[in-house]
């Protein structure tokens, strides 16, 4: 069964939405959009699917979250009277006790009846575990919200804006989420531009385009796949050997009129 | 609480620069549940000069702090919260006692 993410071309890629229990990844230097992808996630859970959510963030405070989001059009503060959506600011430390019998996270989720859950990053919680148990503490949160029915999006920070290494924690946090999108920032003659991809999906098919995006009033809007240009995930694409060809040819012919 | 001036009662709650800043953090970021050291990072202060003034927040039920294994978790009791803002603006509205 598919959880619609709301954002129509991404559910298109998705073929339908995310899979519902699932974790994705969503990974991306600063500035690309993670945050607002995961809160327009919540939003339209709680304003078109009737699936409320719950959003931990560590950084950003909700007085900057309700304002950020009131850009979009977003009343957060409403959602949270109306007792659709919530937003906890917290420690990592905290969220490792998420996975305890007792607490402080869980009755947040009974009281809103949460489906989805945003966790805005998950890359904070490298300095709150050790290196060494980071997987295993990673393996058991992922199962705990799968056990809890959430479909949940997990934020997480590239460190390399552009570049064509993917690193996120270094153990393997991969490996055992469902499924990764991809944002990075790309530069195509002399502009930065926004790129996304469906990285992976576990057990199902989807779009394997990269495709460019912007953040717009409303949110976050996919356009069209970058056509013409491979290379795109290296930060600095370059045109594809057909059109390299194409252009050559024409040239070729001018110089012969 | 009924006994309590206007005075007595702005004196607990923001007595000191510190729980001014305390009362400013929960109120504009109601969603805050974090350790006394998490809190203490997010006012730009140390633990051990926050601690005092937590736990004054907590006695006058402002604040609620619980245990969660070894954590302690302090967060806004947004319903007497509720309560004592109800009563600042009673007060004031029957005019400064004390």
């Amino acid at each position: 069964m598919r959880v619609p993410t709301g954002i129509s071309e991404l559910d298109g890629m998705l073929h339908g939405g995310l899979m519902r229990g699932d974790v994705t990844l969503v990974v991306g230097s600063a500035g690309t959009g993670k945050t607002t992808l995961g809160l327009q996630y919540l939003v339209n859970g709680a304003t078109k699917f009737r699936e409320n959510g719950l959003y931990i963030t560590f950084e950003h405070m909700p007085a900057q979250i309700y304002r950020d989001a009131a850009n979009f059009g977003w009343d957060i503060r409403k959602l949270e009277a109306e007792g659709k959506l919530r937003v906890v600011c917290t420690s990592p430390e905290v969220l490792v006790k998420f996975v305890e019998s007792r607490n402080p996270i869980d009755p947040i989720i009974a009281e809103i009846n949460a489906k989805r859950i945003v966790i805005d990053s998950i890359s904070h919680l490298e300095a709150s575990i050790p290196r060494s148990k980071l997987r295993g503490e990673l393996y058991r949160l992922i199962n705990h919200l799968k056990m809890k029915e959430l479909t949940s999006i997990f934020t997480a920070e590239s460190h390399e804006v552009f570049g064509n290494r993917l690193m996120v924690t270094g153990v393997g946090l991969s490996f055992l989420v469902d499924c990764i999108i991809l944002l990075r920032i790309v530069e195509v003659q002399s502009s930065l531009k926004k790129a996304l991809t469906v990285f992976k999906i576990r057990g199902t098919d989807h779009d394997k385009q990269l495709r460019e995006f912007e953040i717009t009033s409303e949110g976050i809007k996919i356009g069209i796949p970058f056509k013409e240009l491979e290379g795109v995930l290296t930060g600095t694409p370059r045109r594809t050997t057909e059109e390299r060809f194409a252009e050559a040819f024409l040239k070729a012919a001018r110089k012969g009129r | 609480m009924k006994e309590t001036s206007l005075h007595e009662l702005t004196e607990k709650l923001i007595g000191t620069e510190i729980k001014a800043e305390l009362l400013r953090l929960f109120h504009t970021n109601p969603g805050i549940l974090d350790t006394v050291e998490g809190v203490a990072r997010r006012v730009g202060r140390m633990r051990k000069d926050i601690e005092t003034e937590i736990l004054t927040l907590v006695e006058l039920g402002v604040l609620r702090k619980e245990r969660f294994g070894d954590l302690d978790i302090v967060s806004l009791n947004t319903s007497k919260d509720r309560e004592i803002l109800k009563k600042v603006a009673e007060l004031i509205k029957g005019g400064v006692k004390g």
